[in-house]
């Protein structure tokens, strides 16, 4: 291919306008012939055997149309391993936390449903709660799932090299404890779901999602259909970040209620159900050893951690070892054990996140930083040694084909002027630096590989079928900026059919940082296929080697003599009067070790790739009020390549908000036992406008050699390592450091006075 | 409850709706209306997704009654283009990549329009105060800002 005409530059995305004008249509904005209104009841109770469910009242309120219990589902256990098989979404035995969805209604109007709600009698038997991870493992804990012992959920046990020996050998060697509670996706769109259901089965899902094609799977096997009978159709989502990722109870009632009303039922959910009925971000307790050469090597790393994964399993062998892999995927580790607790407790269900694993991978970086203060070494320094590079191995055995990794940290330090302000700041005012390590896609199975197609019509216009997933990053403008650049066509000359599980071919989603290494690499196979196809032909009609040849502004033309070109129009219309219309077809599966398995074998490729980041933030910390103000952040982030800057500087400036200010410094729930006090956002502070620093973004470019135009990804640019870099810079403003996330003026000040008194 | 007859001006158009009288704007502009474009992020006045403008001023559409707004003139993000044509704050969003999931977008568009009316020549500081009761968890605010900014050197 020639010089590129589109992908590296800043184009505008192709669904702003329709955002910008109120166009685009999010699930609560659709609306379908006499579509009924869904309300679910939910568990008052965080643990308590169901005796009975008496419906009958309800069911003759005028206005009601169906109402379902666990007793309309097939029985069918939800799980997204085969061994995580734990929840029914419409219980039937038990409720295991406040919140759980016990019963749903579907009625012509609002008020009948909420009316209905309450004329639904459950008769419950309440039992002993437990909403402690480390309580809920003791013996004699009320035991929240028959197959559960001690309540632990998952356990990924990984220990590479001889972890006691490197300890023994250690020249310094140092252990702490850091945790964090819970947090929230919080994404500005509520949940919401409308279902409809016709008379030859064909039910048809609309919910925001990052993934309709998991999303179909998981209902298909709920609901006993075949999978060419649900359809989860294509809709705007108003964020995901991790949380919209598996099926939600939700989507099953909707599911249920279409299908006993045979009308259409939209549920849209309140922010208090969004908080507390779909996904929360686990809470945890880190418990981390490391030891170093004088040098500063990293020799050994113990690592133990306690999840609080809530009632059921969601992704959680995946949560339980992400912030470990993460660490692995930075720095060379040649011994490390590491045990990974997942538990269940009476409290809302647990995902991923963008931003999880605040403790592990803060309390990871802060670490760094206190060992290399003890051994005087400079905390970039510190990283710089041991940092990966292209060519490494990490801990459990990924080979690294493309790192920007040290590029990213110097970069990020010499533009944040850090060797005049590290330690030399005026007290109050500090810098702190964290970086990370990012798996590019990892093994799913066949969900794992993104395909797609591209069809012509006879004006030389295309149509890109491409099961890639947008949740607001711009993952579907960026698959169209591919194809087109491959094309040589305009963005707009390509129309874009994506997110159907019916209608486009299987795609991991929105998911795994896998949409431009993976999903967009299957467009531009696609591309490149059909634009062989296209020069096949044209290189007859225009008398000259297909190698001669290039398409531009959706001509074909002679390289050396532009002067013979033709339409690309007619090579497509002489395709198709040949009967050999030309069909784009492309794919991709990422290189992975299709055996690695999270708990049974964490060993082989986990990642086609990796991406690579660092970011320097800068702090005020006000000692009489114990606020701490981000005042700028610098990141530099190894993205491969990037195919719209634009874009990619928007995903880092995002993070800079929810991993940054927000997860280090804002956002907890707050708990009466199972009860969330702050299920709304009046109460649940996220960053605003006035709370941002001032963030300058820095692309590294290593041009990765299986990536999509060397490009890999951005969307956790930061989310990943803001943590530290700010618990380090508080530590070089005020001399502390704060061992619990959200570090909110509470601990600050509590951390400062414990301070003075040892002075 | 029983309703009530009245008249609501939106995007310079008269409707006739009949209401409730503790019938939200929102609930109103959104289900008889059908203008979907404004939305309902939090219903508790909290993340300003429901953002219109009532006689030129922002407003949170599911902190006010439909029938406080009658007599008043109510913009939607749906009534911002005029023939085709984007109005600069919305060309601004787009242009600077402003836009990630756009939940947020057709509240901080109205905001920002409502604002540079009032002061075309802010200062970053005033621009980021102004559209500090919208919440995004996209951008990070930083485009949105840079795009106000533009848009305010464009009038």
């Amino acid at each position: 291919m020639a010089e590129h005409t589109l992908v590296g530059q800043r184009v505008v995305r192709i669904d702003s306008r329709a955002k910008a004008t109120g166009q685009a249509r999010y699930t609560a904005d659709l609306t379908l012939p006499r579509m009924l209104c869904g309300k679910v009841l939910r568990s008052p109770h965080a643990h308590a055997r169901i005796l009975n469910i008496d419906t009958s009242k309800a069911e003759r309120l005028r206005g009601v149309r169906a109402i379902v219990t666990g007793k309309d589902a097939a029985g069918v256990k939800w799980g997204v391993f085969g061994y995580t098989r734990d929840q029914e979404l419409l219980t039937r035995d038990k409720v295991r936390y406040i919140g759980e969805d016990v019963a749903a209604v579907a009625a012509e109007d609002e008020d009948t449903a909420v009316e209905a709600l309450k004329l639904i009698e459950v008769e419950y038997e309440v039992l002993p709660a437990v909403f402690d991870p480390l309580e809920a493992t003791q013996e004699g804990a009320p035991q929240i799932h028959d197959h559960a012992e001690n309540n632990i959920n998952i356990h990924v046990p990984i220990e590479i090299g001889d972890v006691d020996k490197a300890f023994r050998d250690a020249y310094y060697v140092r252990e702490d404890r850091f945790v964090n509670t819970e947090y929230g996706y919080c994404q500005t769109e509520p949940y919401a779901v409308l279902a409809s259901y016709d008379s030859d089965g064909n039910l048809e899902i609309w919910t925001p999602n990052a993934s309709p094609h998991t999303k179909a799977k998981a209902l298909s096997n709920l609901l006993q259909k075949p999978l060419s009978k649900v359809k989860v159709r294509k809709v705007y989502t108003g964020g995901a970040f991790g949380g919209r990722s598996d099926i939600f109870p939700g989507e099953f009632i909707a599911a249920l209620l279409t299908m006993k009303a045979r009308r259409p039922v939209k549920l849209v959910y309140t922010r208090e159900e969004s908080f507390t009925s779909v996904r929360q971000v686990h809470s945890m307790v880190v418990d981390l050893k490391t030891g170093v050469a004088e040098d500063g090597r990293l020799l050994a790393n113990e690592i133990k951690v306690v999840m609080d994964g809530g009632a059921y399993s969601s992704t959680g062998p995946i949560a339980t070892s992400v912030p470990f892999l993460v660490w692995e995927e930075t720095y060379r580790l040649p011994n490390v054990r590491f045990n990974g607790y997942r538990v269940y407790t009476n409290k809302p269900v647990r995902g991923m996140y963008r931003c999880h694993g605040r403790a592990f991978l803060g309390g990871l970086g802060m670490q760094l930083d206190m060992i290399a203060e003890e051994l005087g070494i400079d905390p970039v320094e510190m990283r710089l040694r041991n940092a990966l590079t292209t060519g490494d191995t990490q801990a459990t055995g990924s080979k690294i084909i493309s790192c920007g990794l040290s590029e990213a940290m110097e970069q990020a330090a010499e533009e944040s002027g850090w060797k005049h302000k590290r330690g030399k700041l005026p007290h109050g005012k500090g810098i702190g630096m964290g970086a990370n390590g990012m798996m590019v896609g990892f093994p799913m199975g066949i969900r794992g590989g993104s395909s797609a197609m591209i069809k012509f019509n006879e004006d030389a216009g295309a149509t890109l079928i491409s099961g890639v997933v947008d949740n607001g990053q711009g993952n579907e403008s960026m698959v169209v900026q591919v194809a087109a650049d491959v094309l040589g066509l305009k963005m707009e000359d390509i129309n874009l059919v994506c997110s159907d599980s019916e209608i486009t071919p299987l795609d991991q989603g929105a998911y795994s940082q896998a949409a431009a290494f993976v999903s967009a690499n299957a467009a531009m196979g696609a591309a490149i296929d059909s634009r062989e196809q296209i020069l096949e032909i044209a290189s007859e009609m225009l008398d000259a080697t297909v190698d001669e040849l290039d398409l531009r502004d959706g001509y074909v033309f002679v390289k050396e003599r532009p002067e013979r070109n033709m339409w690309m129009g007619k090579a497509i219309r002489k395709a198709l009067i040949e009967d050999t219309p030309i069909m784009g077809r492309g794919s991709y599966m990422p290189k992975v070790d299709q055996r690695r398995e999270w708990v049974s074998n964490p060993r082989g490729q986990h990642a086609g790739t990796f991406s690579f980041g660092a970011v320097i933030a800068e702090v005020e910390v006000d000692t009489e009020t114990g606020q701490v103000r981000v005042t700028n952040v610098t990141g530099a982030h190894d993205c491969g390549f990037a195919i719209n800057p634009m874009a990619v500087e928007g995903q880092l400036e995002g993070s800079v908000a929810s991993g940054g200010v927000g997860a280090t410094l804002l956002e907890e729930h707050s708990w009466d036992g199972g009860q969330m006090l702050n299920a709304n956002m009046l109460e649940y502070k996220v960053p605003l406008s006035v709370d941002m620093p001032q963030i300058t973004p820095i692309i590294v470019e290593t041009i990765d050699p299986e990536g999509p135009f060397g490009a890999k990804e951005a969307g956790l640019w930061g989310s990943m390592n803001m943590f530290q870099a700010i618990g380090n810079a508080i530590y070089d403003a005020v001399g502390v450091w704060i061992k619990e996330f959200p570090i909110t003026p509470d601990k600050v000040l509590a951390a400062l006075e414990e301070k003075d008194k040892d002075r | 409850m029983e309703k009530q007859l009245i008249q609501l001006t939106v995007n310079g158009e008269d409707h006739d709706v009949v209401v409730t009288p503790n019938q939200t704007l929102v609930d109103v502009l959104r289900e008889d209306l059908e203008l979907t474009g404004t939305k309902v992020g939090c219903d508790e006045g909290a993340c300003g997704t429901c953002t219109v403008l009532m006689d030129g001023k922002p407003v949170r559409s599911c902190l006010t009654l439909a029938v406080e707004a009658q007599g008043k003139s109510i913009e939607t993000i749906e009534g911002l283009a005029s023939g085709g044509e984007l109005h600069p704050v919305q060309k601004a969003f787009i242009e600077h990549g402003a836009i990630q999931c756009g939940f947020c977008t057709p509240a901080m568009i109205l905001t920002s329009k409502a604002f540079l009316e009032q002061n075309p020549h802010p200062t970053e500081e005033e621009v980021r105060r102004a559209i500090s009761g919208v919440v995004c968890r996209c951008t990070g605010y930083a485009k949105i800002v840079e795009a106000i900014m533009a848009a305010a050197g464009e009038s």
